[in-house]
């Protein structure tokens, strides 16, 4: 029997009306900017005096050495501006760094909040159908490729941009035939990068999944552990595990190459480029206008040649960061595009609620999680207040789809579901507590102390009432006994199987509800356990309606009613 | 040929792993301080090229000079580069070789860990958890060679280079460089912290995002959604907060240190400028000038990033602190038994067990069994069964006597136990490979005969790759009945004088299962098979019952336990039964 929470494979068809706009990736980073708006021009301004600061100290060195060549002393104020501009240089090529930093984790702060606030509108079938791990990848992988799309893509390009095009103009400046030079050999260069990029990413890639596949071999050997050894296969295991571990060891060998000859050959052309303009300088005739310089010139531009390579290579990197970030997008955007459930009004009030009403009532209720598959046909039945009903039926026949259509996680295709008086879809989350206490199969812990197991972090339950709950299912000496009592951390260990079931009735009762619903709590408890549990299931449901499913219960409480269903 | 050389030598030690890849050491060695000693002849020949531009200018020298110059000078980064590529190389080469060699390692003491203890002290977390720390601790080794060379012999290089050119003036700017490292030490204490804070608000937030998501419904049907999201909104502003602190430490440090140990440049510049003019503590040409100027900037920059070395040594000495324990060496069973003779015979006497800190499952069991029979052992939940038949494969401590052909197991290593017992446990352990090699594992096997004895034939041949189909992790591409059968055929394929089957057909349905049973019966005839099993739907055909209950064993013919054990009787009408409800439905 699937518990009501368990996930389940199938899908809701229900149509969901997509009508809220507000919620998407483009307008989350557009808030951001806006609220942003002084600190990203502050940014701006300090990326240009960063590149233009580190423009200087070759100039001044241009000039010390001019001097020198002329046998003309040096005085202090050059030396001593030579090293203040490299250190203004400095520091503000660390304060971009942060600044891009912190624009980064504002959107990322933005982005997952926007994520959280669509987790809330999303139809209960969306949580079964999808894996946890794949909706937390996206909060934390996902957001994390965003993120770096801007501070390490976007920005850090707009950057090193600057860097490349200011020492380009810098180089125009002292020789204009140099310039044209390395005009048209940076675009050469940065192609080889890009190359040498994709090949090193994509050896990677290659690596990565081979060395996915070898980790994937440890738990399967843990698993096959007793098959290995009583069938004497521990060699074969290994030549598998090489035959894998081969493969890894190959393409890391190949990004390896890569990552081995790219930078040697970046700075051989760098000195090649230097090779050429002193040769170049040499000439006479017609050719001094165009490559003729200062012998500080030929040593200002050595330094910003050095300068051009670094800011190229981060480029390329930069849009390989950028292609990266897309898929990751891709999946924030269909996510924020997943269509919404019907979120219920918050008008209707539980003092409101008639009190001549049934408790429940399903009137002709037809449902299933796909539209031609009713799991649910014409189903009809009433629950007076204080009643004590038990659901009974085979498995399939829709007894734990009854308590979520109770629970209001899904509407009925047709017929009605009303909970005294009022529609069960139209009741807002914030009153379910105070009308339903549910308990599953087992205990599903929050992360959190023993006492949050009890309040689910709702601060509207005050700690008399968890200590209420706690007496009433009879845990209070064991949690009394724990080293910081309520406030321990969580650890299943702490309990047994027994007592988490009746942690899970506290949890239920805490908000005092009027409705317990409890869906075959007993089926993984031994007898001993049970009773215990039984015994504190009969002091929470004094004075409540009480609807389970479970034949074991219903043995037991023979002064209940039985459905069929 | 590398598992031998593992096997040798003592793979828990560091120097093992060094000493293997001592060639590539060796090489890297050398193109590491030809490149490093080379690196200093960069800014010694763009000197010299501008000294050469000037004399040209000067009407002093020919282009022709430059040329020859500029030529000579390629050639040199020529080489010196060629030996940075291939110091580079074989860092990488000495890092992946190393991380390679951990691996075989560790996968070998996992794959002859005896998975009763194993399961036992969750040995089994610890190595997936090693594993996945190899790489961190071959990166740790990789990146303290590399900054052995590209910081420790790079900045000594400079340093004389400096040094040759003016000893004073090195003195002089380079007052700075400790100041720097020095700094670096200080400020190392709240880099790590803050950075640490950083990493812990992250895995709390993920801890906490993984809680919201998975709990989704849980904190909806109690109305929490809101306060959750709240909490985690909170969460993020720490976060966000930490990672800018830590960015700040990280990133505005780097540039302080490089900025102290620059100050030396102002000293650099005024007094290169007199040694230039004559008036200062060396004679030095234009050249020299920019040459050390050049080599000075390096050695600044090389110096702020001493503390690398010193993190990179921290960090592989922790990675590999980790993963030491799980690299034992492993000693290989010898699989040779003792000659026995005459047919099959499992004899147990006075056997007792117990799992530690427990009372004891089953005391004082005694029976023997032949050539030829098929034993069916149940008893109520918890009673031992599955345990008496993992006895039989040696990975638990017992007291008195087991003994298989007259050879006792306690005294036999698993790979003798391996040819005396065929065992099949009620996971069916499949890897996630064809059904081919699931039941070859290696052996030259005609896999046909024991398909059919499993009633598997039909079926795999109804599969467009046949033997060759990929079953998936754990063989979840099969039924779970296929799955129980294709294990039983990876047993059957090796006859063994004791086979034990621990409910091997709990998904298999009754008609197959007769089918199968069948098969056995005719295959069992000159060995022994225990069939441990809660349904007792065929053991009214087996020769004997054992029935543990309370620690103690009984064994009979299947009508005599019928007749003289009441909670066999029970257990048996119970499931008739049900079959028959069953078979009305």
């Amino acid at each position: 029997m699937p518990g009501l929470l368990k996930p389940n494979k199938r899908k809701q068809a229900m149509t969901m009306k997509n009508n809220n706009t507000s919620l998407a990736l483009k307008n989350s980073v557009l808030t951001v900017i806006a609220q942003q708006r002084l600190f990203l021009t502050g940014l701006g301004i300090v990326i240009l005096a960063g590149t233009l600061a580190a423009l200087l100290p070759p100039l001044v060195l241009e000039q010390i050495v001019n001097q020198l060549t002329l046998r003309q002393a040096v005085g202090v104020g050059p030396a001593l501006a030579y090293f203040l501009f490299l250190a203004l240089a400095g520091i503000l090529e660390s304060l971009q760094t942060v600044m891009i930093a912190r624009t980064g984790q504002k959107i990322t702060r933005q982005v997952r909040q926007d994520l959280c606030a669509k987790l809330d509108t999303l139809p209960a079938a969306y949580f079964t159908r999808e894996d946890a791990g794949k909706t937390v990848s996206l909060f934390v992988n996902d957001v994390d490729a965003l993120s770096s799309l801007f501070d390490n893509g976007v920005l850090n390009m707009a950057a090193d941009s600057l860097k490349v095009i200011g020492v380009l103009v810098m180089i125009f400046t002292r020789s204009l035939g140099l310039g044209f030079l390395l005009i048209v050999i940076t675009p050469l260069l940065f192609a080889l990068t890009r190359h040498f990029q994709k090949r090193m990413l994509q050896a990677q890639k290659t690596n990565r999944a081979a060395i996915a596949q070898v980790n994937h071999l440890v738990p399967e050997t843990l698993n096959c552990l007793r098959m290995i050894r009583s069938l004497n296969k521990q060699e074969r295991m290994e030549d598998r595990y090489d035959q894998h571990l081969q493969t890894s060891y190959q393409s890391l060998e190949k990004a390896n190459f890569y990552d081995s000859v790219y930078s040697p050959i970046i700075v051989f052309s760098s000195s090649a480029v230097v090779a050429v303009m002193m040769i170049l300088a040499t000439l006479s005739g017609g050719w001094r206008s165009l490559f003729g310089m200062s012998v500080g010139s030929a040593v200002a531009v050595t330094a910003y040649v050095s300068k051009i390579f670094t800011p190229l290579e981060n480029i390329g990197m930069e849009i390989e960061n950028i292609q990266s970030a897309v898929a990751g997008i891709q999946r924030i955007e269909a996510f924020f595009r997943q269509p919404q459930r019907n979120l219920p009004e918050a008008t209707l009030t539980l003092s409101a609620l008639p009190t001549g009403e049934p408790a429940l009532a399903l009137n002709h209720v037809t449902f299933g999680y796909e539209k031609e598959e009713t799991v649910l046909h014409d189903c009809s039945f009433c629950v007076r207040q204080g009643e004590t009903v038990t659901l009974a039926g085979r498995t399939g026949a829709g007894k734990s789809t009854i308590f979520k259509l109770i629970l209001g996680l899904y509407s009925p295709q047709q017929g009605s579901v009303t909970i005294f008086g009022a529609p069960a879809d139209q009741i807002s989350d914030r009153q379910k507590r105070r009308l339903f206490g549910y308990v599953e199969q087992t205990l599903r812990p929050a992360s959190g102390t023993v006492g949050d197991q009890i309040s689910l972090f709702d601060e509207t339950i005050t700690a008399d009432q968890i200590a209420h709950a706690v007496r009433l299912v009879g845990l209070d000496s064991v949690i009394a006994q724990l080293p910081q009592g309520m406030a321990t951390p969580w650890d299943p260990a702490l309990f047994s199987q027994g007592q988490l079931q009746l942690l899970a009735i506290a949890r239920a009762v805490a908000a005092d509800p009027r409705i317990l619903l409890l869906d075959e709590i007993t089926a993984n408890l031994d007898s001993g356990t049970e009773s215990l549990v039984m015994e504190a299931l009969r002091r929470a449901s004094a004075n409540r309606t009480v609807i389970s499913i479970s034949h074991r219960l219903y043995q037991q409480n023979r002064n209940g009613r039985l459905i069929s269903i | 040929m590398i598992r031998k050389s593992n096997r040798e030598r003592r793979p828990d030690r560091l120097s093992t792993y060094f000493y293997q890849e001592r060639h590539v050491l060796a090489g890297i060695t050398l193109t590491g301080i030809l490149y490093n000693a080379g690196l200093t002849a960069g800014p010694y020949f763009e000197g010299q090229l501008t000294l050469c531009l000037m004399a040209v200018l000067a009407g002093e020298k020919s282009g022709i000079d430059m040329i020859k110059l500029a030529a000579v000078y390629l050639t040199v980064i020529l080489i010196v580069q060629g030996a940075r590529c291939l110091k580079r190389f074989g860092v990488r080469r000495f890092a992946n070789d190393t991380a390679r060699s951990m691996r075989r390692v560790l996968y070998r003491n996992l794959v002859y860990q005896n998975p009763a203890v194993l399961s036992a002290d969750e040995a089994g977390s610890l190595m997936t958890k090693a594993i996945s720390d190899v790489d961190a601790c071959a990166e740790g080794m990789r990146k303290f060679t590399t900054e052995v060379f590209d910081t420790g012999v790079v900045m000594i290089a400079y340093l004389g280079m400096l040094m040759a050119y003016d000893l004073r003036l090195t003195l002089l700017a380079c007052v700075f460089a400790p100041l720097a490292a020095l700094l670096a030490q200080k400020l190392k204490h709240p880099i790590t912290r803050s950075a640490s804070a950083y990493k812990n608000s992250v895995s709390q937030l993920n801890t906490m995002t993984l809680d919201r998501v998975s709990n989704a419904l849980t904190y909806r049907v109690f109305g929490c959604e809101n306060q959750r999201d709240q909490a985690l909104g909170d969460q993020l502003a720490v976060v966000e907060k930490n990672a800018v602190v830590s960015s700040a430490w990280e990133n505005a440090m780097q540039p302080l240190y490089n900025i102290i140990a620059m100050a030396g440049v102002v000293f650099v510049l005024l007094r290169g400028a007199q040694n230039v003019l004559g008036v200062g503590w060396a004679a030095w040409d234009l050249a020299a000038f920019t040459t050390y100027l050049a080599c000075f900037s390096r050695l600044a920059l090389k110096s702020s990033h001493a503390a690398k070395l010193f993190n990179a040594v921290q960090k592989a000495k922790v990675s590999w602190q980790r993963i030491q324990p799980q690299l034992q060496p492993v000693e290989i069973p010898d699989s040779t038994l003792p000659p026995t003779a005459g047919p099959a015979e499992l004899k147990l006497e006075d056997l007792s067990f117990a799992y530690p800190h427990q009372p004891p499952l089953f005391e004082h069991v005694s029976f023997q069994v032949h050539t030829g029979q098929i034993i069916g052992i149940t008893g109520p939940l918890a009673c031992g069964k599955s345990t008496l038949g993992r006895l039989l494969l040696g990975e638990l401590p017992y007291a008195g006597s087991l003994r298989i052909n007259g050879l006792e197991i306690a005294q036999l290593n698993s790979a003798q136990i391996s040819h005396l017992v065929g065992y099949l446990g009620h996971a069916p352990q499949l890897l996630s490979d064809t059904i081919e090699e699931n039941i070859q594992l290696g052996e030259d096997l005609d896999c046909a005969p024991w398909l059919k004895l499993t009633a598997l034939e039909e079926e795999v041949a109804a599969m467009p790759e046949g033997l060759k189909t990929q079953i998936g992790a754990q063989g979840t591409r099969l039924s779970g009945g296929q799955q129980a059968r294709l294990a039983l055929a990876r047993t059957l394929a090796r006859p063994r004088p004791v086979w034990v089957l621990d409910d091997p057909f709990s998904a298999v349905d009754p008609a197959t299962e007769d089918e199968i049973l069948r098969n056995l019966r005719e295959l069992g005839k000159d060995r022994i098979i225990l069939l441990i099993s809660h349904r007792l739907t065929h053991f009214a055909q087996f020769d004997q019952v054992l029935w543990l209950e309370n620690g103690t064993a009984r064994i009979a013919d299947p009508a005599t336990m019928m007749a003289e054990n009441p909670a066999y009787a029970r257990l048996v009408k119970t499931q008739q039964k049900k079959a028959g409800d069953d078979d009305e439905k």
